[in-house]
């Protein structure tokens, strides 16, 4: 029984870094994954294509081949970037390229008649973003949003194979030294619930005070 | 161009790719004068006025609103800087089809937020302004309320204060009760009456002849390609000269006048008056107006 509270405390000590990678990488592909959404839709031709390139490696490639050739690829080249670091730069790198797409489709929904009239308006670009399009693409985007994050947190997951702490670290070790993999990886799960329940709530909080302010 | 002009344009050719929507279309406005444009489905009247302030780009001549200048694209002149794009819109009121409200914003939120961002006035002046826009308009008990829940009529009468908010020089209207249940186009066409009476530049794209015929100084008849016709608003609709005008006019008061019985039948002859022809008066919208108590 101590085994399990030692590697329970040992989880939970794991779930502040998972917790630290995701919300890290999730504020930064939310902001750069909107750049990129609005500079792949606005942009000049050679951003377009580059924001394309960019976002169809990330989908395309598996995500444990990505963190892998960043972590023990760059090492070739003399770019030593500490486990946890890489892990994060992953994140984020592997979350924009989603967050893009999330905001594309949002930014698409916006019917084209918006865009008119602020543009007869006089509102600049900027402003009929900030004003009109983003405000109502956001509230369309929420669920995806939630979807979003829940599934950056399960993917920190796959840093544990590059030696971060996370709760998925500390369960594998647990299960090597106790033996019993269906208790600890029990309590793994229900860490994991409460984690992403948690952040469905809020989505759900969220959306619901959307929907009241629309 | 005379000072009292204030949009004028000039040899404008209008294509989709290979294909012309209408070519060589010259026009002038003159101020608080309201132009009705008419015409058949997909002659280019939308199109038309939204070259006015670009929503649509054209390919040749020139179109100029008070001191902007805007070339078409094959004129071989460097594009319109952003700017100056800009500062031609804000001269210019435009009311669509599809109202184009933001839904997620007040009425009075609605109303407020171009001369907040783009005249840089303040909170208190701008609801100041809206305020005393949406009283004139009858809407002023609306003002908290979303888009959504209005009625359509209602929502074009916020995009008509959204519009005004801006002190345009020129309001464009594009068709904008085509998309209103009969009952409420009435209340649309009164408000825009109203800024007909008080001396706003119009124009209007239409398919209410019966108030084209009322409010309108000029009407413009586009058709294949062109302005088949163009005149004072009661010869235009009563006697029009060219063959064009004349066939779409027909068929419009055909289809209008067909539930009206033998009135239909005695304006089959023609557009003189003593055929009864727009001065029906049953057709007359305006009467209906005046019966809701509207005006």
């Amino acid at each position: 029984m101590s085994a399990i509270t030692l590697y329970t405390g040992a989880m939970l000590q794991g779930a502040v870094i998972t917790l630290e990678l995701t919300a890290g990488a999730t504020v930064v592909s939310l902001i750069a994954g909107a750049a990129g959404a609005v500079g792949r839709l606005y942009g000049p031709r050679t951003l377009k294509a580059f924001i394309f390139g960019y976002v169809e490696t990330i989908r395309g490639l598996p995500a444990i081949l990505q963190l892998f050739i960043l972590y023990f690829g760059l090492t070739q080249f003399g770019i030593d970037v500490p486990a946890y670091w890489a892990a994060f730069i992953w994140l984020c790198l592997y979350g924009t390229g989603y967050a893009i797409e999330i905001f594309r489709a949002g930014l698409q929904g916006i019917p084209e008649g918006q865009h008119e009239a602020t543009a007869a308006l006089g509102l600049t670009r900027f402003e009929a973003m900030r004003r009109v399009i983003i405000p109502q693409a956001w509230v369309a985007m929420l669920p995806a949003l939630t979807n979003f994050v829940v599934l950056e947190l399960k993917n920190t997951t796959l840093v544990y194979f590059i030696g971060v702490q996370d709760i998925m670290f500390h369960a594998r070790l647990g299960v090597s030294n106790s033996g019993q993999p269906l208790a600890i990886y029990g309590i793994a799960a229900l860490i994991y619930i409460v984690l992403n329940g948690t952040i469905s709530r809020v989505g759900g909080i969220l959306e619901k005070r959307a929907a009241i302010a629309s | 161009m005379s000072s009292d002009v204030v949009v004028e344009l000039d040899g404008v050719r209008k294509c989709f790719g290979p294909r012309v929507i209408f070519d060589d279309v010259s026009l002038s406005v003159h101020r608080s004068e309201v132009v009705a444009v008419i015409g058949p489905s997909g002659a280019g009247k939308s199109t038309l006025i939204r070259c006015i302030n670009q929503l649509n780009t054209f390919e040749k001549g020139v179109i100029r609103v008070l001191g902007h200048e805007v070339y078409g694209t094959e004129e071989g002149r460097p594009p319109l800087r952003r700017d100056d794009l800009r500062r031609l819109r804000t001269e210019i009121g435009m009311v669509f089809q599809t109202f184009n409200l933001f839904p997620h914003l007040s009425v009075m939120k609605n109303v407020m937020l171009a001369p907040q961002r783009v005249k840089g006035r303040s909170e208190a002046e701008a609801a100041a302004q809206a305020q005393e826009l949406l009283e004139m308009i009858g809407l002023s008990h609306r003002k908290d309320a979303y888009p959504r829940q209005l009625s359509g009529g209602e929502q074009q009468r916020v995009a008509i204060c959204r519009a005004l908010a801006m002190e345009p020089e020129v309001m464009l209207f594009d068709e904008p009760t085509s998309m209103l249940d009969p009952e409420l186009v009435g209340e649309v066409l009164a408000a825009i009456r109203r800024l007909a009476v008080d001396g706003m530049t119009m124009i209007l794209v239409t398919h209410e002849m019966m108030f084209a015929k009322e409010i309108a100084d000029t009407v413009v008849v586009v058709a294949d390609g062109g302005i088949a016709e163009m005149g004072p608003a009661k010869e235009v609709l009563s006697t029009p000269k060219t063959e064009r005008a004349r066939s779409f006019l027909e068929r419009v008061l055909l289809h209008t006048g067909g539930d009206t019985g033998p009135q239909a039948a005695a304006s089959e002859g023609g557009f003189d008056a003593a055929s009864g022809g727009f001065d029906d008066p049953t057709l007359s919208w305006s009467r209906e107006v005046d019966e809701k108590g509207l005006r």
